[in-house]
Protein backbone atom coordinates (compact mmCIF):
# COMPACT_ATOMS: atom_id res chain seq x y z
CA UNK A 1 0.00 0.00 0.00
CA UNK A 2 1.22 3.50 -0.77
CA UNK A 3 1.73 6.23 1.81
CA UNK A 4 -1.48 7.86 0.53
CA UNK A 5 -3.45 4.71 1.31
CA UNK A 6 -2.00 4.54 4.84
CA UNK A 7 -2.80 8.21 5.39
CA UNK A 8 -6.43 7.64 4.36
CA UNK A 9 -6.63 4.78 6.84
CA UNK A 10 -5.15 7.03 9.53
CA UNK A 11 -7.77 9.69 8.94
CA UNK A 12 -10.61 7.16 9.04
CA UNK A 13 -9.30 5.81 12.35
CA UNK A 14 -8.98 9.26 13.89
CA UNK A 15 -12.32 10.52 12.55
CA UNK A 16 -14.15 7.50 13.91
CA UNK A 17 -12.64 8.10 17.33
CA UNK A 18 -11.09 4.64 17.48
CA UNK A 19 -8.15 4.68 19.84
CA UNK A 20 -5.72 2.23 18.28
CA UNK A 21 -4.35 1.99 14.76
CA UNK A 22 -4.49 -1.14 12.64
CA UNK A 23 -1.38 -3.32 12.83
CA UNK A 24 -0.22 -2.67 9.25
CA UNK A 25 -0.69 1.10 9.62
CA UNK A 26 1.24 1.14 12.88
CA UNK A 27 4.03 -0.88 11.25
CA UNK A 28 4.20 1.56 8.32
CA UNK A 29 4.41 4.55 10.65
CA UNK A 30 7.42 2.94 12.30
CA UNK A 31 9.23 2.84 8.98
CA UNK A 32 8.01 6.08 7.26
CA UNK A 33 9.04 9.35 8.89
CA UNK A 34 6.81 11.46 6.61
CA UNK A 35 3.70 9.46 7.49
CA UNK A 36 4.68 9.51 11.16
CA UNK A 37 4.83 13.32 10.97
CA UNK A 38 1.50 13.41 9.11
CA UNK A 39 -0.03 11.19 11.78
CA UNK A 40 1.11 13.48 14.58
CA UNK A 41 -0.28 16.50 12.77
CA UNK A 42 -3.64 14.75 12.31
CA UNK A 43 -3.78 13.69 15.95
CA UNK A 44 -3.25 17.31 16.91
CA UNK A 45 -5.84 18.51 14.43
CA UNK A 46 -8.55 16.10 15.65
CA UNK A 47 -7.61 16.92 19.25
CA UNK A 48 -7.99 20.62 18.49
CA UNK A 49 -11.36 20.01 16.84
CA UNK A 50 -12.59 18.08 19.87
CA UNK A 51 -11.41 20.66 22.36
CA UNK A 52 -12.82 23.46 20.18
CA UNK A 53 -16.20 21.73 20.06
CA UNK A 54 -16.21 21.22 23.80
CA UNK A 55 -15.41 24.89 24.32
CA UNK A 56 -18.20 25.73 21.92
CA UNK A 57 -20.95 23.99 23.88
CA UNK A 58 -19.85 23.73 27.49
CA UNK A 59 -20.34 27.38 28.30
CA UNK A 60 -21.41 28.11 31.87
CA UNK A 61 -25.18 28.27 32.04
CA UNK A 62 -26.34 31.72 33.19
CA UNK A 63 -27.84 31.63 36.68
CA UNK A 64 -30.73 33.73 35.45
CA UNK A 65 -31.96 31.15 32.93
CA UNK A 66 -34.12 28.94 35.15
CA UNK A 67 -35.61 31.75 37.29
CA UNK A 68 -36.55 33.63 34.14
CA UNK A 69 -38.21 30.56 32.66
CA UNK A 70 -40.11 29.99 35.91
CA UNK A 71 -41.30 33.58 35.90
CA UNK A 72 -42.50 33.30 32.33
CA UNK A 73 -44.20 30.00 33.06
CA UNK A 74 -45.99 31.65 35.98
CA UNK A 75 -47.10 34.45 33.63
CA UNK A 76 -48.25 31.95 31.04
CA UNK A 77 -50.58 30.29 33.58
CA UNK A 78 -52.04 26.85 33.17
CA UNK A 79 -49.96 24.55 31.01
CA UNK A 80 -51.62 23.18 27.96
CA UNK A 81 -50.66 19.81 29.33
CA UNK A 82 -53.70 17.82 30.28
CA UNK A 83 -56.15 20.34 28.86
CA UNK A 84 -54.26 21.53 25.83
CA UNK A 85 -55.74 18.91 23.60
CA UNK A 86 -59.27 19.51 24.78
CA UNK A 87 -58.93 23.26 24.19
CA UNK A 88 -57.62 22.60 20.73
CA UNK A 89 -60.44 20.18 20.12
CA UNK A 90 -62.95 22.73 21.37
CA UNK A 91 -61.55 25.39 19.04
CA UNK A 92 -61.79 23.03 16.08
CA UNK A 93 -65.33 22.06 17.05
CA UNK A 94 -66.44 25.70 17.28
CA UNK A 95 -64.87 26.45 13.90
CA UNK A 96 -66.62 23.43 12.36
CA UNK A 97 -70.00 24.46 13.80
CA UNK A 98 -69.55 27.98 12.44
CA UNK A 99 -68.65 26.70 9.00
CA UNK A 100 -71.63 24.36 8.91
CA UNK A 101 -73.95 27.16 10.07
CA UNK A 102 -72.69 29.51 7.38
CA UNK A 103 -73.08 26.77 4.79
CA UNK A 104 -76.66 26.05 5.86
CA UNK A 105 -77.53 29.73 5.88
CA UNK A 106 -76.21 30.11 2.36
CA UNK A 107 -78.26 27.19 1.16
CA UNK A 108 -81.55 27.98 2.89
CA UNK A 109 -84.29 29.49 0.69
CA UNK A 110 -84.82 32.31 3.15
CA UNK A 111 -81.30 33.50 2.74
CA UNK A 112 -81.58 33.27 -1.02
CA UNK A 113 -84.71 35.37 -0.93
CA UNK A 114 -82.90 37.87 1.24
CA UNK A 115 -80.13 38.09 -1.30
CA UNK A 116 -82.64 38.51 -4.12
CA UNK A 117 -84.41 41.25 -2.19
CA UNK A 118 -81.24 43.23 -1.96
CA UNK A 119 -80.50 43.06 -5.70
CA UNK A 120 -82.31 45.64 -7.79
CA UNK A 121 -83.02 43.93 -11.10
CA UNK A 122 -85.56 44.68 -13.75
CA UNK A 123 -87.29 41.58 -15.03
CA UNK A 124 -87.30 41.84 -18.77
CA UNK A 125 -89.41 38.86 -19.51
CA UNK A 126 -90.69 35.53 -18.37
CA UNK A 127 -87.44 33.85 -19.35
CA UNK A 128 -85.44 36.16 -17.12
CA UNK A 129 -87.68 35.34 -14.23
CA UNK A 130 -86.57 31.74 -14.19
CA UNK A 131 -82.97 32.48 -13.38
CA UNK A 132 -81.67 35.79 -12.29
CA UNK A 133 -78.03 35.98 -13.20
CA UNK A 134 -77.04 39.59 -13.13
CA UNK A 135 -73.48 38.96 -14.25
CA UNK A 136 -73.79 41.88 -16.66
CA UNK A 137 -74.98 44.77 -14.56
CA UNK A 138 -78.30 46.09 -15.79
CA UNK A 139 -79.05 49.72 -15.40
CA UNK A 140 -82.40 51.04 -14.41
CA UNK A 141 -83.42 54.62 -14.76
CA UNK A 142 -84.60 55.52 -11.32
CA UNK A 143 -85.22 59.24 -11.45
CA UNK A 144 -82.00 61.19 -11.15
CA UNK A 145 -80.03 58.16 -10.00
CA UNK A 146 -78.89 55.18 -12.02
CA UNK A 147 -79.10 51.95 -10.10
CA UNK A 148 -76.81 49.16 -11.24
CA UNK A 149 -77.32 45.56 -10.32
CA UNK A 150 -74.28 44.07 -8.60
CA UNK A 151 -72.63 41.14 -10.32
CA UNK A 152 -73.76 38.37 -8.02
CA UNK A 153 -74.91 35.06 -9.38
CA UNK A 154 -78.21 34.09 -7.81
CA UNK A 155 -80.33 31.15 -8.77
CA UNK A 156 -84.04 31.58 -8.13
CA UNK A 157 -85.58 28.95 -5.88
CA UNK A 158 -87.78 26.39 -7.57
CA UNK A 159 -91.36 26.43 -6.36
CA UNK A 160 -94.62 24.85 -7.47
CA UNK A 161 -97.23 27.37 -8.64
CA UNK A 162 -100.62 27.16 -10.21
CA UNK A 163 -100.79 27.54 -13.99
CA UNK A 164 -102.91 30.72 -13.81
CA UNK A 165 -100.58 32.24 -11.23
CA UNK A 166 -97.64 31.55 -13.50
CA UNK A 167 -99.41 33.09 -16.49
CA UNK A 168 -100.33 36.15 -14.47
CA UNK A 169 -96.79 36.54 -13.23
CA UNK A 170 -95.39 36.24 -16.74
CA UNK A 171 -97.83 38.90 -17.92
CA UNK A 172 -96.85 41.11 -15.05
CA UNK A 173 -93.17 40.68 -15.77
CA UNK A 174 -93.71 41.30 -19.47
CA UNK A 175 -95.43 44.60 -18.81
CA UNK A 176 -93.06 45.68 -16.11
CA UNK A 177 -90.50 47.51 -18.33
CA UNK A 178 -93.27 49.69 -19.73
CA UNK A 179 -94.45 50.64 -16.29
CA UNK A 180 -91.34 52.25 -15.03
CA UNK A 181 -92.80 53.62 -11.86
CA UNK A 182 -93.94 50.20 -10.82
CA UNK A 183 -90.57 48.73 -11.71
CA UNK A 184 -88.74 51.33 -9.70
CA UNK A 185 -91.10 50.81 -6.79
CA UNK A 186 -90.41 47.09 -6.90
CA UNK A 187 -86.67 47.38 -7.18
CA UNK A 188 -86.05 50.26 -4.81
CA UNK A 189 -84.58 48.98 -1.56
CA UNK A 190 -86.72 49.48 1.48
CA UNK A 191 -85.77 52.55 3.48
CA UNK A 192 -84.95 52.24 7.11
CA UNK A 193 -87.08 55.24 8.02
CA UNK A 194 -88.83 54.77 11.30
CA UNK A 195 -92.51 55.45 11.79
CA UNK A 196 -93.11 58.86 13.17
CA UNK A 197 -95.71 59.55 15.80
CA UNK A 198 -99.03 60.69 14.43
CA UNK A 199 -100.82 63.48 16.17
CA UNK A 200 -104.57 63.18 16.27
CA UNK A 201 -106.30 66.50 16.69
CA UNK A 202 -109.52 66.65 18.62
CA UNK A 203 -112.67 66.99 16.57
CA UNK A 204 -113.81 70.58 16.76
CA UNK A 205 -117.38 71.54 15.95
CA UNK A 206 -117.92 75.27 15.81
CA UNK A 207 -121.65 75.58 15.50
CA UNK A 208 -124.21 73.03 16.35
CA UNK A 209 -127.56 73.52 14.83
CA UNK A 210 -130.19 71.44 16.59
CA UNK A 211 -133.45 70.98 14.71
CA UNK A 212 -136.51 69.14 15.90
CA UNK A 213 -137.33 65.93 14.09
CA UNK A 214 -139.99 66.20 11.47
CA UNK A 215 -141.82 63.24 12.84
CA UNK A 216 -142.06 64.99 16.18
CA UNK A 217 -143.95 67.94 14.55
CA UNK A 218 -146.55 65.67 13.16
CA UNK B 1 -65.71 27.21 54.27
CA UNK B 2 -64.35 23.70 53.67
CA UNK B 3 -64.98 21.97 50.40
CA UNK B 4 -66.51 18.53 50.64
CA UNK B 5 -65.92 16.05 47.87
CA UNK B 6 -67.95 12.90 47.47
CA UNK B 7 -65.82 10.01 46.30
CA UNK B 8 -67.63 6.83 45.48
CA UNK B 9 -65.92 3.45 45.24
CA UNK B 10 -64.88 2.63 41.68
CA UNK B 11 -65.11 6.22 40.53
CA UNK B 12 -62.38 8.73 39.91
CA UNK B 13 -62.22 12.11 41.48
CA UNK B 14 -63.84 14.63 39.18
CA UNK B 15 -64.37 18.34 38.97
CA UNK B 16 -62.11 21.27 39.75
CA UNK B 17 -60.28 19.49 42.58
CA UNK B 18 -59.10 16.71 40.29
CA UNK B 19 -58.05 19.26 37.73
CA UNK B 20 -56.19 21.21 40.37
CA UNK B 21 -54.37 18.07 41.51
CA UNK B 22 -53.44 17.29 37.93
CA UNK B 23 -52.15 20.78 37.39
CA UNK B 24 -50.01 20.68 40.52
CA UNK B 25 -48.59 17.34 39.45
CA UNK B 26 -47.86 18.61 35.92
CA UNK B 27 -46.15 21.69 37.34
CA UNK B 28 -44.01 19.55 39.59
CA UNK B 29 -43.02 17.31 36.69
CA UNK B 30 -42.23 20.28 34.51
CA UNK B 31 -40.03 21.74 37.23
CA UNK B 32 -38.06 18.48 37.30
CA UNK B 33 -37.59 18.54 33.54
CA UNK B 34 -36.68 22.22 33.61
CA UNK B 35 -33.91 21.66 36.15
CA UNK B 36 -32.62 18.65 34.25
CA UNK B 37 -32.88 19.89 30.67
CA UNK B 38 -32.71 23.71 30.93
CA UNK B 39 -28.88 23.74 30.79
CA UNK B 40 -28.94 21.33 27.86
CA UNK B 41 -31.21 23.66 25.87
CA UNK B 42 -28.89 26.57 26.63
CA UNK B 43 -25.79 24.65 25.56
CA UNK B 44 -27.30 23.50 22.29
CA UNK B 45 -28.33 27.08 21.53
CA UNK B 46 -24.93 28.38 22.57
CA UNK B 47 -23.21 25.85 20.32
CA UNK B 48 -25.01 27.41 17.37
CA UNK B 49 -25.09 31.06 18.35
CA UNK B 50 -21.83 31.48 20.29
CA UNK B 51 -23.45 34.27 22.26
CA UNK B 52 -24.64 33.72 25.83
CA UNK B 53 -27.40 36.34 25.80
CA UNK B 54 -28.89 35.10 22.54
CA UNK B 55 -28.55 31.49 23.66
CA UNK B 56 -30.35 32.27 26.90
CA UNK B 57 -33.21 33.91 25.02
CA UNK B 58 -33.53 30.94 22.70
CA UNK B 59 -33.37 28.44 25.57
CA UNK B 60 -36.07 30.37 27.37
CA UNK B 61 -38.35 30.37 24.37
CA UNK B 62 -37.75 26.68 23.78
CA UNK B 63 -38.52 25.83 27.41
CA UNK B 64 -41.66 27.93 27.36
CA UNK B 65 -42.77 26.17 24.21
CA UNK B 66 -42.09 22.87 25.93
CA UNK B 67 -44.25 23.97 28.83
CA UNK B 68 -47.10 24.77 26.49
CA UNK B 69 -46.82 21.32 24.95
CA UNK B 70 -46.15 19.51 28.16
CA UNK B 71 -49.23 17.35 27.80
CA UNK B 72 -47.57 15.22 25.16
CA UNK B 73 -44.00 15.61 26.42
CA UNK B 74 -44.27 14.25 29.92
CA UNK B 75 -42.14 11.25 29.20
CA UNK B 76 -38.59 12.37 30.15
CA UNK B 77 -36.78 10.99 27.09
CA UNK B 78 -39.35 12.47 24.77
CA UNK B 79 -39.18 15.82 26.50
CA UNK B 80 -35.40 15.97 26.25
CA UNK B 81 -35.31 15.02 22.58
CA UNK B 82 -38.06 17.44 21.67
CA UNK B 83 -36.39 20.24 23.60
CA UNK B 84 -33.01 19.63 22.01
CA UNK B 85 -34.46 19.69 18.53
CA UNK B 86 -36.60 22.76 19.11
CA UNK B 87 -33.73 24.66 20.77
CA UNK B 88 -31.43 23.75 17.88
CA UNK B 89 -33.98 24.83 15.28
CA UNK B 90 -34.76 28.10 17.04
CA UNK B 91 -31.06 28.81 17.49
CA UNK B 92 -30.46 28.22 13.79
CA UNK B 93 -33.28 30.61 12.92
CA UNK B 94 -31.84 33.23 15.23
CA UNK B 95 -28.35 32.64 13.84
CA UNK B 96 -29.57 33.10 10.28
CA UNK B 97 -31.29 36.37 11.10
CA UNK B 98 -28.17 37.60 12.91
CA UNK B 99 -26.06 36.69 9.90
CA UNK B 100 -28.43 38.48 7.54
CA UNK B 101 -28.24 41.58 9.71
CA UNK B 102 -24.45 41.41 9.88
CA UNK B 103 -24.26 40.97 6.14
CA UNK B 104 -26.36 44.05 5.58
CA UNK B 105 -24.26 46.07 8.00
CA UNK B 106 -20.91 45.00 6.64
CA UNK B 107 -21.86 45.07 2.99
CA UNK B 108 -19.04 46.47 0.93
CA UNK B 109 -16.38 45.80 3.51
CA UNK B 110 -13.72 43.29 2.52
CA UNK B 111 -12.65 40.49 4.83
CA UNK B 112 -9.10 40.55 6.04
CA UNK B 113 -6.73 38.05 4.43
CA UNK B 114 -6.05 35.08 6.68
CA UNK B 115 -2.52 34.83 8.11
CA UNK B 116 -0.77 31.70 6.92
CA UNK B 117 1.78 29.50 8.61
CA UNK B 118 0.81 28.65 12.22
CA UNK B 119 1.13 25.02 13.22
CA UNK B 120 -1.84 22.91 14.25
CA UNK B 121 -0.76 23.15 17.88
CA UNK B 122 -0.69 26.90 17.69
CA UNK B 123 -4.00 26.98 15.92
CA UNK B 124 -5.58 24.82 18.57
CA UNK B 125 -5.19 27.46 21.22
CA UNK B 126 -5.78 30.47 19.02
CA UNK B 127 -9.04 32.24 18.59
CA UNK B 128 -8.49 32.13 14.87
CA UNK B 129 -8.70 28.38 14.91
CA UNK B 130 -11.89 28.63 16.92
CA UNK B 131 -13.31 31.03 14.38
CA UNK B 132 -12.38 28.71 11.53
CA UNK B 133 -13.89 25.80 13.38
CA UNK B 134 -17.13 27.72 13.80
CA UNK B 135 -17.21 28.59 10.14
CA UNK B 136 -16.55 24.99 9.21
CA UNK B 137 -19.36 23.89 11.55
CA UNK B 138 -21.76 26.31 9.90
CA UNK B 139 -21.10 24.67 6.57
CA UNK B 140 -22.01 21.21 7.83
CA UNK B 141 -25.46 19.79 7.20
CA UNK B 142 -27.76 20.44 10.17
CA UNK B 143 -28.18 16.80 11.19
CA UNK B 144 -24.40 16.32 11.43
CA UNK B 145 -23.99 19.56 13.25
CA UNK B 146 -26.54 18.67 15.91
CA UNK B 147 -24.98 15.28 16.58
CA UNK B 148 -21.55 16.87 16.84
CA UNK B 149 -22.77 19.47 19.33
CA UNK B 150 -24.64 16.98 21.49
CA UNK B 151 -21.71 14.58 21.55
CA UNK B 152 -19.45 17.41 22.69
CA UNK B 153 -21.67 18.37 25.62
CA UNK B 154 -20.20 17.05 28.83
CA UNK B 155 -22.19 14.43 30.64
CA UNK B 156 -23.96 12.91 27.65
CA UNK B 157 -22.92 9.61 26.17
CA UNK B 158 -23.50 8.57 22.58
CA UNK B 159 -26.31 6.27 23.78
CA UNK B 160 -28.01 9.27 25.31
CA UNK B 161 -27.55 11.29 22.12
CA UNK B 162 -29.09 8.40 20.22
CA UNK B 163 -32.04 8.38 22.62
CA UNK B 164 -32.49 12.14 22.46
CA UNK B 165 -32.63 12.23 18.69
CA UNK B 166 -34.52 8.98 18.33
CA UNK B 167 -31.99 7.55 15.89
CA UNK B 168 -30.00 4.30 16.09
CA UNK B 169 -26.60 4.27 17.70
CA UNK B 170 -24.98 3.31 14.37
CA UNK B 171 -26.46 6.41 12.74
CA UNK B 172 -25.10 8.61 15.52
CA UNK B 173 -21.63 7.13 15.03
CA UNK B 174 -21.68 7.44 11.27
CA UNK B 175 -22.86 11.05 11.46
CA UNK B 176 -20.11 11.83 13.95
CA UNK B 177 -17.52 10.19 11.72
CA UNK B 178 -18.65 12.09 8.66
CA UNK B 179 -18.81 15.39 10.54
CA UNK B 180 -15.35 15.07 12.10
CA UNK B 181 -13.82 14.02 8.78
CA UNK B 182 -15.41 17.00 7.02
CA UNK B 183 -14.23 19.39 9.70
CA UNK B 184 -10.69 18.05 9.47
CA UNK B 185 -10.73 18.46 5.68
CA UNK B 186 -11.83 22.07 6.00
CA UNK B 187 -9.31 22.88 8.72
CA UNK B 188 -6.31 21.00 7.36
Amino acid sequence: MSCEGYRDKLIVTLASGAGSLDGDVATHLGTCAACEKFYEAQVNLFGAIDSGLRAMVNEAVPASLLPRVRARVAEAGTPHGAWGFSWGFAAVAVAAVLLISVGLLKQSPDSRNKVNDRIPVVFQGARDAKEVTPEQPRVIAAGPKMVAAPSVRVTAPEVLVLAEERAAFEKFVKNLPEEREVAVAFTRPATDAKDEGVEIALLQIDELDVKPLESANR
Amino acid sequence: MRELVLIQPGRTLEGPTAREHERVRADREFEERLTECGPLAFRVAYGVLRNAADAEDVAQEALLKAYRNFGRLREPARFRGWLVRIAFRMALDRWRSVKRREKRETQGEQSEPRAAGPTVEELAVSSEFQARLERAMEELPEKFRLVLLLAAIEGYTLEEVSGMLGIPMGTVKSRLFFARKKLAEKLR
